[in-house]
């Protein structure tokens, strides 16, 4: 299964990428994908599935777009 | 008393007279400073219905009981005065040497009245007052003002200037201090210039008094090293305040085109990334260690400082993708004066108002060069279009008709700041209730709304998590009068905040104590508009009707045909003054004014409002 994550912020410097396509087996959740991230392990982050806030267990889709960001608190 | 001053500065710019006055324990304990202080003033010394722009109005630039003293991220002050945008309670808060040098001069806060007869520039050095003349610097930039004064008197000294905006009463004109920090945006730098005041230059000699300065020189050093710790560590500075530029774009929330869309597939040539790509310098306020003001070169090669507010409004909003272009309109702001928001959503409203047939003109959505010119002519108010552009967006819509207020971006004349709250409730109740009119430093919710609720919901979690912020960022952060990022964006320990106030003051306050002053400030705040607006209603706290309406819904996307709906907004904002202890029209009841200690305040609104 093909999904595209995109990396926000630091997150850039600590992953080594900005953006790039995956493929990940069916049935990856936000958990086994951060699972596989371990530089940004344990730091408080947001992630969203096309734009929308999604469950740490819920699976992935083919097309999927998956955005990780750190939490911002506005400026 | 410790850890205050004990004295404000009022200086008289008609008679070029100056006081030192003392205010009492009991005062400093019940108002704190900062806002506190600035709405108490306000509130009890202008008489309602004052012009904002005359010299009735004052200015005051008021501190607290933690700023200027060597501990993360001190070096701020409110500046507040009513407001020439909105007619309310005005201010806002900008990092300054002003908040150091002001303390070790002696005092709390200033208040300056009544208007020069000629440019002034007002001189503080501990107890002397100077008024000096202006001229040379009436008509220039704020970039030039701010060298002519470290040329007079070095670098160390605290300075706040206005530019050409601020001089000419350009509504939205800021105040401006260091080399690239603006703050009151609510246009407390025409307040300034309406009163022939360039600039207010400040040096101070005394200890900044501190019940235990001892244990506060320990613990702010280590915890300046803490917070630039907690930097490095998560890598916040790489690209401060502009990584939501890109989360934004993502999630449906960034403004484009005036709002109207939510994203744009060239975002990324304006997002941190490439920000920080472009970077040739870094600056911060005093006492700070988590710099926040990324520089680049602008399209003409001046050194532009940039955050994500003046990029995302000066940026996507006016469909602008060139950094350097950006760049540039935020260094002709800065340079002007102007309010980097309220410029960027009063250009998109005009492009707006051209495009919806309500006014004609050239000018056009991605035109840099037409915004460069606008920003001077609004800056000088220059012709028909810069004086009706200068006086904001709700002024300029009224002027026009043609249904264009629906689509001028602003609350309570104020315009909203560079989230799109087209469906998301929550924020868009964060703008609608803030006490300033449309402000994103009161209540920052969208994080929490996006990811930790549902967006759909109007439930009041969201009421609720609108209030909590507002208490600390809105209120804490405003009245002990210190910068929220430490806390806010490295998750520096919210508790650190009472500990400085506690040290400086020889009391021992917890983080609950706190809270009810919050609640009293805002109340207070409130029963000054109601002076000025005594028909007031709810529909004052309501965001800009464009965000509810269904035919500017996206057509693609995560909010696809979604868009606020008025009868669930309207129970969002009931949940809110329900637990404020608020009527229905949004005013604060008899019995909520009396638990915070407002009884006279009560009485005298009763006799404008019939308090419930």
């Amino acid at each position: 299964m093909r999904i595209t994550v995109k990396l926000i912020g630091p997150f850039i410097q600590a992953l080594g990428f900005s953006e790039k396509k995956m493929n990940v087996p069916s049935g990856t959740t936000v958990d086994s994908l951060l699972g596989i991230m371990a530089a940004i392990r344990g730091r408080p982050k947001i992630v969203t599935r096309n734009g929308r806030a999604i469950a740490p267990g819920e699976e992935f889709q083919e097309g999927d777009r998956i955005v990780i960001s750190p939490i911002h608190s506005g400026g | 008393m410790k850890g205050w001053n004990g004295h404000i500065l009022r200086v008289d710019l008609t008679s070029k007279t100056f006081k030192k006055e003392s205010f009492t324990e009991e005062f400093a304990q019940k108002w704190i400073g900062g806002r506190g202080f600035a709405v108490k003033f306000l509130y009890d010394e202008l008489e309602p219905g004052i012009d904002p722009l005359g010299p009735d109005n004052k200015f005051i630039v008021a501190l607290g009981p933690i700023a200027g003293i060597p501990a993360p991220n001190t070096g701020k002050a409110v500046v507040a005065g009513k407001s020439p945008m909105t007619g309310g309670y005005g201010d806002g808060n900008l990092g300054t040497r002003v908040a150091v040098q002001l303390r070790k001069a002696g005092y709390d806060a200033l208040i300056v009245e009544g208007k020069a007869d000629q440019p002034t520039m007002l001189h503080i050095e501990d107890d002397k007052v100077e008024f000096l003349p202006a001229d040379a610097v009436w008509g220039k930039g704020t970039f030039e003002t701010n060298d002519w004064i470290y040329a007079q008197y070095g670098k160390t000294v605290g300075v706040l200037n206005i530019g050409q905006a601020g001089e000419n009463m350009v509504r939205y004109a800021v105040v401006r201090s260091l080399e690239g920090r603006a703050g009151g945006r609510t246009g407390m730098g025409a307040v300034m210039g309406s009163k022939l005041l360039k600039a207010i230059v400040v040096k101070g000699t005394k200890p900044i008094p501190q019940a235990d300065p001892d244990a506060m020189k320990k613990a702010g050093q280590e915890d300046l090293k803490e917070v630039h710790r907690l930097d490095k560590e998560s890598g916040w500075s790489i690209q401060s305040t502009t990584s939501v530029l890109a989360w934004c774009n993502e999630v449906a929330a960034l403004p484009v085109r005036n709002f109207r869309k939510t994203s744009h597939p060239d975002a990324w040539k304006v997002d941190g990334e490439r920000l920080n790509d472009a970077r040739i310098a870094t600056y911060g306020c005093p006492n700070c260690t988590m710099r926040c003001g990324i520089t680049i070169h602008d399209d003409e090669g001046r050194e532009s400082e940039l955050d994500y507010e003046n990029i995302g409004l000066l940026g996507p909003n006016l469909e602008i993708f060139d950094l350097p272009q950006v760049g540039s309109l935020n260094y002709l702001c800065d340079d002007y004066g102007i309010d980097t928001m309220s410029g960027g959503c009063v250009l998109s409203f005009y492009a707006d108002a051209i495009d919806q047939g309500a006014v004609a003109g050239d000018y056009r959505f991605g035109d840099a060069e037409a915004s460069k010119k606008l920003l001077g002519m609004i800056a000088r108010r220059e012709g028909e279009i810069g004086d009706m552009l200068a006086e904001g967006s709700l002024r300029a819509a009224r002027k026009l008709g043609n249904g264009s207020e629906a689509y001028a971006m602003q609350v309570k004349g104020l315009e909203v700041a560079a989230y799109n709250c087209k469906f998301i409730p929550g924020m868009a109740l964060a703008f609608g209730v803030s006490p300033i009119g449309a402000h994103h430093k009161e209540s920052w919710i969208i994080t929490f709304e996006v990811s930790q609720t549902s967006r759909d919901s109007y439930g009041p979690e969201k009421a609720q998590k609108v209030i909590e912020l507002q208490r600390i960022r809105g209120g804490l952060f405003e009245y002990i009068v210190s910068c929220r990022f430490p806390w806010i964006e490295l998750g520096w320990d919210l508790e650190n905040y009472p500990k400085y106030f506690n040290l400086a003051s020889g009391l021992d306050w917890t983080l609950d104590d706190f809270w009810t002053i919050s609640d009293r400030i805002y109340a207070l705040i409130k029963l000054f508009w109601l002076r000025e607006y005594p028909q007031t209603d709810r529909k004052a706290d309501y965001p800009p009707a464009v965000w509810f309406d269904p035919t500017n819904a996206d057509t693609d996307g995560p909010i696809a045909g979604q868009v606020l709906e008025y009868d669930k907004y309207d129970g969002l904002l009931q949940h809110y003054y329900d637990i404020r202890g608020y009527d229905q029209r949004g005013i604060p009841t008899r019995a909520t004014l009396e638990k915070l200690g407002l009884d006279q305040e009560s009485q005298a609104a009763d006799k404008i409002a019939s308090l419930t």
